[in-house]
């Protein structure tokens, strides 16, 4: 992309759309000029019946007028600026890709599942006015209850920043099991972060007795945990020379509240990065591909809106994959239910129609398409990813 | 025709270029992945320029029709010299100089305003130069994201989210509320039944429509004609016809014929071919009719910009694998609505094997290469190793729970 070619031809453009806007203006002070002469002219002349003389001032001003010709100088200024501006456009025309929904499929969106994926975005961002002023102008009264999840949450964020860890820790402690489950150690590092909270501003007394109401029930759990604290208390009043110093780094308050957002936003069925911004995203990446595809089937039309698979490959970047796809160096086929991979003893992995394939007879062994070793059908196991 | 239009295989058969070569093509890569990205935006740049256009053209226009009069005057007070008095003719030229000072006045305004749109396509330049920032690339990201929402909520009419929309994500610059306002006034007036701000804008810019064969102004006659026809006044409305139908019937024959048989039926009509022209969403049809050429005017996309790169982005995600059970609630196609959305979107392909590990979530290529469980299960050989470590060697499948040992695991080698 040549942003400076494009970026001369602006400049062009912007230097002739001056020129001409001045010139315009001179001509018509010019004109407003010349008319003033005259005008006085005439107002000078005692004798106001000299027919001739007044006459003649009035031809001159029109000789004049006609001479330095303002709607001419007008057309060609006009002119100029369009040839300018002309070429800007094809600049930008050749730069840019004039039309991106060249590749858009004839398939209706629903307006209201884009007006409910737009407001739940909104509300996820914490843009809570927002989301209320579009639901309402978009008529989607329903869409208001996807407020409440992100309502909380962004609470429990807010009271975060503040240095109050009790919201968090209140959810942290309902939802205990399922952190657990999911191998989140959350409340710990909440308890920890508390606990240098109190250490830091309160009493020694008052951080021993924190640890002994909250972490000590799970002791067996913290086994490396309980004792750092404990150090800290001995360095207390001044942690930040211990070396425990790091714990004081405000670092921490980001990093948990970002893991509090992502465990409640798990917690919720959801994804931590809003779905919209990802599938966005995931368009930007793949456009370019669909429009050079669209632009090799622009003949077969029909062909290019009744497709069930496109018939070349998007490269997105590992962000955004989220599937384990198994394509079959052999058939170029993805696996699937019918047709799942399969390691053989060599280690290299086929499809099991490849295998049924290279079998032939299904108990005689086949060499491997990538080592000489031979195996059975037997002795393929299938895999799962 | 060449359909090479391929990716790189996931770690296979240069084991020799992979390393050194892992982290050049990541930023040039990504380079080349973003220079790509700013083909797609010529509606941000041709939108403030299509605007500059057409105050350059009103302005020039204001002119020639101000010269014109005053040299013409000009000329017939010259001409006229003896039938009209001396004061008349001085009187006749100092109006001609209050003209000019008006026209100078509002030439100033107008190039006032063309300042402020040269302003805003130069900042769209700049913001697009402003990518190669790789500090700010986040926000400009963010802020790409935004612009398409904003363009979404401006062509749906939802102004006022819009507006708040561009200011909590400071876009102002880079957004068009200022060339959809032109739109709103036209719109509204459609939705009142009032075709009369869209006849103007017609007008206004009768010569690109003509261009574009466009027919939105002989749709709006139709309409016209049908209130008429509605409210019983047969002979306006058949002069309405001769007037304003008429110089259309040339290429719109059957069109108008239609519409005129109207006058043959009531506006409570059951006769469906006609009822259906007395339907209020006549009215529906002729705003989507003036949105479609008022974004055409302007150089803008058919579609919203929303929706464009979510059906690619739809397409490019979807899997089989996306409508299970068990698919990644990072996946936004875990959620019901994209899924309803993608239901008529085809399937991505791939040409070679992507595996992700279920319990990292990473990538499992030649740096971390899949391992198999005496169960069938792969995982990477990062996630087994960290596990191993933890568990005094052993390994628990997580979907399963079967346990086995470390050295119980299997290479698998996928190209």
């Amino acid at each position: 992309m040549e942003l400076d070619l494009i970026q001369d031809a602006f400049d062009r453009v912007s230097k002739k759309q001056k020129l001409s806007s001045s010139k315009t203006q001179q001509l018509v002070r010019q004109i407003e000029h010349e008319i003033e002469q005259a005008i006085m002219k005439m107002q000078s002349t005692e004798n106001a019946t000299s027919c001739p003389e007044l006459k003649q001032i009035l031809a001159d001003l029109k000789n004049k007028l006609n001479e330095f010709s303002p709607m001419n100088q007008l057309e060609t200024l006009q002119k100029d600026l369009n040839i300018t501006l002309g070429k800007y456009v094809k600049v930008t025309e050749k730069s840019f890709n004039p039309d991106i929904s060249k590749a858009y499929r004839n398939v209706d969106f629903d307006p209201h599942i884009v007006n409910q994926i737009i407001a739940s975005h909104f509300y996820r961002q914490g843009l809570f006015d927002l989301g209320d002023c579009f639901i309402s102008e978009a008529n989607e009264p329903e869409a208001a209850a996807l407020k409440t999840p992100f309502l909380e949450m962004y609470g429990i964020l807010e009271s975060m920043r503040r240095r109050n860890l009790e919201l968090a820790l209140n959810w942290a402690s309902s939802h205990s099991e399922w952190l657990a489950q999911n191998g989140s150690n959350l409340e710990l590092k909440l308890h920890q972060l508390q606990f240098v909270e109190i250490l830091q501003n309160d009493s020694v007394q008052n951080a021993l007795s924190y640890v002994r109401k909250h972490l000590a029930p799970n002791a067996s759990a913290h086994k490396v945990e309980i004792p750092k604290l404990m150090g800290c208390l001995v360095w207390s009043g001044k942690l930040h020379k211990s070396p425990y110093a790091d714990l004081l780094s405000p670092n921490h308050w980001e990093k948990l509240a970002d893991e509090f957002m992502q465990q409640f936003c798990s917690c919720l069925g959801q994804s931590y990065q809003s779905p919209l911004s990802i599938a966005i995203a995931a368009g930007i990446h793949g456009l370019p591909t669909l429009l050079k595809l669209e632009s090799v089937m622009a003949v077969k039309k029909q062909e290019w809106q009744a497709m069930k698979q496109l018939p070349v490959p998007i490269d997105l970047s590992k962000d955004f994959q989220f599937h384990s796809i198994f394509v079959c160096p052999v058939l170029r086929e993805q696996g699937s239910d019918e047709n799942p991979p399969m390691l053989m003893p060599c280690g290299h992995v086929l499809s099991k129609q490849s295998i049924v394939k290279l079998s032939k007879s299904s108990t005689r062994p086949f060499k491997c398409p990538y080592c000489p070793l031979e195996a059975s059908v037997a002795q393929c196991r299938q895999l799962h990813f | 025709m060449d359909m090479a239009i391929d990716s790189a295989p996931n770690g296979d058969a240069s084991p020799a270029a992979a390393p050194a070569a892992q982290a050049a093509p990541t930023s040039t890569a990504r380079l080349a992945q973003l220079a790509e990205s700013l083909k797609l935006e010529h509606q941000l740049v041709r939108v403030p320029l299509e605007h500059l256009k057409k105050t350059i053209r009103f302005d020039y226009r204001l002119a020639e029709r101000e010269f014109t009069a005053v040299l013409s005057s000009v000329a017939e007070a010259a001409d006229s010299l003896d039938s009209s008095s001396v004061d008349e003719t001085l009187k006749q030229l100092s109006s001609l100089v209050t003209r000019l000072q008006g026209l100078k006045r509002k030439l100033e305004e107008g190039g006032k305003l063309e300042n402020l749109q040269v302003q805003r396509c130069r900042a769209r330049l700049e913001h697009l130069r402003s990518v190669a920032d790789a500090d700010k690339l986040d926000d400009w990201k963010d802020a790409r994201l935004n612009r398409i929402l904003v363009d979404y909520l401006l062509r749906m009419s939802y102004y006022d989210s819009a507006q708040k929309l561009a200011e909590t994500g400071n876009i102002q610059e880079l957004v068009d509320l200022d060339v959809f306002i032109e739109a709103k006034r036209v719109i509204e007036s459609l939705r009142n039944k009032d075709v009369v701000p869209a006849l103007i804008w017609c007008a206004e810019n009768k010569a690109r429509l003509k261009k574009s064969k466009s027919k939105l102004e002989f749709q709006l006659r139709l309409q016209e004609f049908i209130e008429l026809v509605r409210a019983n006044e047969h002979m306006k409305a058949i002069f309405y016809a001769r007037r304003y139908l008429a110089p259309w019937a040339a290429t719109n024959m059957k069109e108008m014929q239609r519409v005129v048989t109207t006058l043959a039926f009531r506006h409570n009509t059951e006769c469906s071919v006609y009822k259906v022209l007395f339907e209020p969403t006549q009215w529906d049809y002729l705003v989507e009719q003036f949105k479609q050429e008022f974004c055409r005017l302007f150089g803008m996309t058919n579609e919203p910009l929303l929706n464009i790169y979510l059906q690619a982005g739809l397409t490019a995600l979807k899997t089989p694998l996306c409508y299970k059970e068990a698919c990644s609630k990072e996946d936004p196609l875990s959620q019901e609505g994209f899924r309803k959305l993608a239901e008529p979107l085809p399937f991505s392909k791939f040409h070679h094997s992507k595996l992700v590990c279920y319990i990292s979530k990473k990538l499992m290529d030649h740096e971390n290469p899949p391992l198999v469980l005496p169960n069938g299960h792969v995982y990477s050989t990062k996630a087994l190793e960290e596990m191993a470590q933890q568990n005094d060697g052993k390994i628990t499948c997580p979907r399963t729970g079967e346990v086995c040992n470390f050295n119980e695991l299997v290479k698998a080698f996928i190209s």
